[in-house]
């Protein structure tokens, strides 16, 4: 039961269910936490993979590389979805339409 | 036995809070939805041996990543964000009631009660497995790893961290009146 495939298998499912709230949900917000869920799918499959497969911690290390990053995209388009709300009244993505201004 | 029991409470959780984020429409459950994915993603880290990693996701993702996300969510709300928050019972008033603060005392604490008493049971039935490592510790050998091979990427991930929070402090200025 505890393989390398049911790890996988709930990847996958994490990987599918962000990629849908990225694509259906319209507030950007949902979208960031679409894309922290894709994230975790990812970290999950590189310390499945290192347990199962090559037996070293390399995929430790990326895994805590990819919640390194996780965090600066975070903070980054956090800033960014504050600053539209500032400028738009709203955070719909729909009104993300001109770069300038 | 444990491990089994806790790879598949941490599978539950994860999936099960995925698809919550992915249907619930108020933007606040999703996020608390995510912050339960994010638990059980870090549980299944803790089946897989990966001690460290286990403890960098709940110290980085659910007491940084959601919060910064709740505060997002509250900063950006709009006006009748207020107006419109209900609970699951109906009630107008989610902030300061006291039968809300009332149920959710007595959930918290039978929710407590039930754990420690199922948790209990389960280390008394198995002590061998408690007691003998079944995974040996991983941070002595992460930590060799991150300042000998892994040591440029090291170095970029804490320029890019600095980066990171200038630009957000940056980019998220008040606007100059004008």
């Amino acid at each position: 039961m505890m393989n390398l495939y049911s790890y996988l298998i709930i990847s996958l499912i994490l990987f599918v269910v962000g990629l849908v709230v990225m694509i259906a949900r319209k507030n950007i917000v949902a979208i960031l936490l679409g894309i922290e869920l894709i994230l975790n799918a990812s970290a999950l499959n590189f310390v499945a993979y290192s347990r199962y497969v090559t037996n070293n911690l390399d995929g430790h290390i990326f895994s805590l590389f990819i919640i390194v990053i996780a965090a600066a995209e975070a903070a980054v388009g956090l800033a960014i979805v504050i600053r539209f709300f500032q400028i738009k009244e709203t955070i719909h993505i729909d009104e993300a339409t001109q770069l300038r201004n | 036995m444990f491990l089994q029991l806790l790879f598949i409470s941490s599978a539950l959780l994860t999936v099960l809070c995925a698809i919550g984020v992915l249907m619930v429409k108020n933007i606040m459950h999703s996020c608390v939805f995510l912050l339960g994915s994010l638990l059980g993603v870090a549980g299944l880290y803790a089946t897989l041996g990966a001690d460290f990693v286990a403890v960098t996701q709940i110290m980085v993702y659910v007491g940084g990543v959601v919060i910064l996300m709740l505060f997002a969510v509250m900063l950006t709300g709009g006006k009748d964000f207020i107006s419109r928050a209900q609970n699951l019972l109906g009630l107008p008033a989610s902030m300061g009631n006291k039968l809300t603060y009332g149920v959710g005392l007595l959930v918290g604490l039978v929710f407590v009660l039930t754990n420690i008493k199922l948790l209990m049971g389960i280390a008394q039935t198995i002590p061998s497995k408690m007691i003998n490592n079944e995974f040996p510790s991983t941070v002595s050998q992460i930590g060799h790893l991150l300042v000998k091979d892994h040591v440029l990427a090291f170095e970029i991930s804490s320029v890019l961290l600095l980066g990171a929070l200038v630009g957000a402090a940056i980019i998220a200025r008040p606007r100059k009146q004008n």
